[in-house]
């Protein structure tokens, strides 16, 4: 195999570290986690670090990023065993991310994290509404998610994200409005808001599809939508994502290695890769995992070649979720093609349709776009 | 050969009553094809035809049999069995003597049995009645035989009785043929004349035509003319369908088979054209029949993602083997450039649809097929429309007639009445009833062609369960009150969604139809206004609402796969849409024009 330039680019990689556990998963969680209760982590945690070991020839990585589940579900030293394995092989990552559950945030884990060269945190807040919480499952009240942020700045972290959910069944126009002020009031860098969604198999969708609750409608949810980019735009967070909004230079590094569509490494159960042109899906099963990786082979469960085509349109889709665009140069140079050309067709649609704005090196959704961007997504996902 | 030793004969059936199977055993028996050659139905020779197990052109084959003593000729010119193409079976029976008629049974006479028979008894062939299956444990060959001879005329012990499975019977019957059927009238001294009964295109040879000769003979090298068209051509090949094509030096009088003589187009040579030698023509041409006339239009447009151009190719393509297929290219307002295609029936439609979407890849958008009308102006002038956009402004109308046919259903008498109720609700007119037996009815309706084309047969189907069969008849155009419904997709007239209807039922069906559009339209990003005017006045309007929320919320890198495999899906779900302005109209939204149901 001899692959084109394009599909090898000679760029570092993100690392991604999945932690499969949790204290109790939350109804609307569709992520891979299973109970920490049931299971041993410390074969686990040898099991991430064989996985890692694995790219001991990676000679740098550009970012990392530790998710979940919760990785502070984890006893802390299992934690910060993992953390010392990933910075001995590489020592500076421009930016290192830690997702934190605001109730196992405490001092004590924050000054392990910061001590172990985490510069970031990502907390899972959702919420400033007590019943709102309550309804997605989560177990942490508002002062403790409030508190959790507050640690992590007395402690010194200057890049502080936290996680927004809208759109919850009981929520209003007014509540979401002042869930908006209260984020913004805490001073952190960067905020994520997501519409729920309600993923297949989670309990959750289970409840709505037997009735159990009214969903908000769409009107709403969009109105929501729309009420996130002017408030935080307002308050200084300016939205560089569909979801993601942050204070000028605190955007996340890490994931915009994914829209720029970089490559990356993913360890552990259900974590994906994009490396060496190959995208990679590990088994989401910690079992079975730890068995393959126990047994010298790859936990693949899926694994794809993205042609030269599909990934011209990977590449697209994913630019286009940010509000910087497609680079039309950039993308020239990394995949050999024009942009405008190799989409001509629903570049001229959407264009017409005022979805997409185009100017002489970009090319973007428009606002309007964004509430419906996979309805425009769609058309640049396969030539 | 002397024409006392060739028979020239079709056999003619109601759909499943075992044709094909019957053309395979004779073939066999014969030696015409060895078992072992004998692939399921070789007579059918289009994929589309065997899947849905009717024949769709007609082919002819030459079998030898030996009958006391004498070497037989026998042409078998294979009929098909949908009411959409009774003029190949008017055309196959024009190149015979003689006719097999088939009946099921454990089935009995059925809807087509009877049109096949009308149409032998137009044509003057000898009939000879044949009841298959006898095999079956459901056989009651002696209810059967007693129907043919109370509706055919046939007289129940002449009748044979064979099971083409097993062979029973065939033997008997092949002898039977040399028999009873006449031979050909021996003309061989007077000029020639040929009826090309079929053709088909061949990429090498051109066209290739199939041919009864009718008196004196072709030779290859010999120098033809066409006696409608008035053109000349030098045969360079004559043969037979053995089944394969062999060629011959010569055909003579009473004969079957084809013909080569560079001609390229199918166009130009007409079915029903007859051939003579240019040096000596015959006086007359041979008594042409009727052409097959189009009585079903869609217009077909290219979906957003296929260029004009490909279609037009892919049309072509199809029309070289299929000379009562026709398109001509059609500019629609709402719709842009397409093509207005002309079919025989409903089937003819979707099979072409199928063809053109299988053997091409083209994404198409088709609207309602529609009748064709007869307008007369306040100058008295006739026209003819194909497309209710092609209808004047009322005011220059003097009188607006549609196609009525004669319908012939064949039930059991438990379902009398709701095939009459349903009938009543669409305008049908009933001229008598006829009692088979005590169990089975034949009535007789006088019916507007535009009621009964698109799921009249699935209805009766449905109140009798599967037990009734329909056949019909074009009889002639008639002045009704009919009326234009418009439709109006955001503001904008849709000339593809107009439709012609009977006064009394346009308010109703107006306001069905935006309900269904506005379920079979996808929901855009803007409000969509649907309306229904009749007469220019705006009697109904329906909205489809905005939909607002369309993203997925998380992407990150375990999802990339996965998240472009649902956007591929969503795009997919795009295709065979047509945009009407700003809005885009899905294949079945047109169709929605046809769905009388609530």
């Amino acid at each position: 195999m001899n692959p084109s330039p394009a599909s090898l680019p000679d760029e570092t990689p993100g690392l991604y570290l999945h932690v499969p556990f949790c204290h109790e998963k939350c109804r609307y969680c569709g992520f891979y986690s299973e109970r920490l209760r049931s299971h041993d982590p410390s074969s686990l945690v040898a099991a991430l670090l064989a996985e890692l070991d694995r790219y001991r020839d990676v000679r740098s990585v550009r970012t990392v990023y530790i998710g979940g589940g919760s990785p502070t579900s984890l006893p802390p030293e299992l934690l910060a065993e993992i953390i010392t394995a990933i910075k001995a092989r590489w020592p500076a990552p421009e930016e290192f991310t830690v997702e934190c559950n605001p109730g196992q945030t405490d001092e004590r884990v924050v000054s392990m994290l910061r001590h172990h060269g985490v510069d970031r945190l990502s907390l899972g807040v959702q919420s400033f509404h007590a019943k709102e919480l309550a309804f997605l499952g989560r177990r942490h009240s508002v002062e403790r998610a409030i508190e959790s942020v507050r640690v992590a700045q007395r402690l010194g972290f200057d890049h502080v994200s936290i996680d927004l959910v809208f759109a919850i069944p009981g929520s209003t126009l007014v509540s979401w409005r002042r869930c908006l002020q209260s984020a913004a009031a805490l001073g952190v860098q960067h905020i994520s808001a997501y519409s729920l969604s309600y993923e297949p198999g989670t309990p959750l969708e289970v409840a709505r599809r037997a009735g159990q609750f009214r969903t908000i409608d769409e009107e709403t949810d969009r109105a929501m939508y729309e009420m996130a980019i002017d408030f935080l735009g307002s308050a200084g967070f300016a939205q560089y994502e569909i979801s993601n909004f942050a204070q000028s230079g605190y955007a996340c590094l890490h994931n915009q290695g994914y829209w720029q569509n970089r490559p990356y490494i993913g360890i552990g159960p259900a974590a994906g890769s994009y490396w060496q042109g190959r995208r990679t899906v590990n088994f989401a099963d910690i079992r079975q995992y730890i068995q393959r990786i126990e047994a010298g082979s790859d936990a693949y469960e899926l694994s794809a070649h993205p042609d030269r085509n599909e990934r011209l349109c990977e590449t697209a889709v994913l630019n286009l979720r940010t509000r910087e665009g497609v680079d039309l140069a950039a993308f020239e140079r990394c995949t050999g093609v024009d942009f405008r050309r190799a989409f001509e067709v629903p570049l001229r649609r959407h264009n017409r349709g005022g979805l997409i704005e185009i100017s002489d090196d970009r090319v973007r959704l428009t606002r309007n776009a964004l509430a419906v961007a996979d309805s425009v997504l769609c058309d640049f996902s396969c030539l | 050969m002397d024409t006392r030793h060739i028979r020239n004969f079709s056999i003619v059936a109601h759909i499943d009553h075992g044709k094909s199977t019957l053309a395979d055993r004779m073939l066999e028996l014969t030696g015409t094809i060895t078992q072992r050659q004998a692939q399921e139905q070789l007579l059918d020779d289009m994929d589309i035809e065997r899947e849905r197990g009717i024949t769709i052109k007609a082919s002819a084959v030459t079998m030898e049999y030996q009958y006391e003593g004498h070497t037989y000729m026998l042409n078998l010119i294979d009929t098909p069995g949908h009411v959409d193409f009774h003029y190949e079976v008017s055309r196959a029976l024009a190149a015979c003597e003689g006719a097999l008629l088939i009946v099921d049974a454990s089935q009995g006479v059925e809807a087509q049995t009877v049109a096949n028979a009308y149409l032998a008894v137009e044509t003057g062939v000898e009939i000879m009645g044949i009841i298959n299956k006898i095999d079956l444990p459901a056989a009651q060959p002696e209810v059967v035989a007693e129907e043919m001879e109370h509706v055919l005329g046939i007289r129940r012990n002449e009748c044979f009785l064979i099971s083409a499975k097993t062979g029973q019977g065939i033997g008997e019957l092949l002898d039977a043929v040399c028999e009873l059927l006449p031979a050909p009238e021996d003309r061989s001294d007077e000029p020639t004349r040929a009826l090309v009964f079929d053709s088909h295109c061949d990429p090498y040879r051109g066209v290739i035509c199939y041919v009864r000769v009718f008196s004196g003979s072709l030779k290859v090298r010999q120098k033809i003319r066409l006696m409608h068209k008035g053109r000349s051509y030098l045969v360079t090949e004559l043969g037979k369908f053995r089944p394969t094509m062999t060629p011959v030096e010569e055909l003579g009088v009473g004969e079957v088979g084809y013909i080569v003589a560079n001609i390229r187009n199918l166009a130009d040579v007409n079915v029903g054209e007859t051939i003579t030698e240019d040096a000596n023509p015959a006086p007359d041409p041979l008594k042409s029949y009727q052409p097959p006339m189009q009585m079903v239009f869609s217009d077909f447009y290219p979906g957003d993602n296929t260029e004009y151009s490909k279609l037009r190719a892919a049309f072509e393509k199809l029309a070289l083997n299929d000379a009562s297929f026709s398109f001509t290219p059609q500019n629609s307002p709402a719709l842009g450039f397409g093509f207005r295609c002309g079919f025989l029936g409903l089937l003819h439609m979707e099979i072409i649809q199928e063809r053109l979407e299988r053997e091409n890849d083209v994404d198409i958008v088709q609207t309602a097929p529609t009748v064709s009308y007869e307008v007369v102006t306040n100058d008295d002038e006739v026209r003819r429309i194909e497309s209710p956009s092609e209808l004047p402004d009322r005011s220059h109308i003097k009188e607006l007639r549609e196609p009525f046919v004669r319908l012939e259903i064949i039930t059991s008498t438990e379902s009398i009445g709701g095939i009459m109720k349903l009938a009543e609700g669409r305008r049908c007119k009933l001229i008598k009833t006829d009692y088979l037996n005590p169990t089975r009815v034949m009535m007789e309706y006088k019916a507007p062609l535009a009621e009964i084309v698109y799921d009249f047969y699935d209805q009766i189907k449905g109140i009798s369960r599967g037990y009734a069969t329909m056949d019909y008849e074009f009889t002639a155009f008639e002045a009704t009150n009919l009326v234009k419904i418009d439709i109006l997709v955001n503001g904008q007239p849709v000339d593809a969604l107009s439709l012609i209807v009977h006064r009394d039922h346009a308010e109703q069906r107006g306001r069905k139809l935006i309900i269904k559009l506005r379920r079979a339209i996808p929901r855009h990003q803007f409000e969509i206004p649907l309306q229904v005017a009749i007469g220019g006045k705006i009697i109904a309007r329906e909205t489809i609402k905005a939909f607002r929320k369309d993203v997925t919320a998380k992407l990150y890198g375990g999802d990339v796969t996965r998240k472009m495999k649902v956007l591929k899906r969503q795009k997919e779900g795009k295709r065979r849409m047509k945009s009407v302005g700003s809005v885009q109209v899905p294949q079945k939204a047109f169709m929605s024009v046809l769905d009388t149901s609530d």
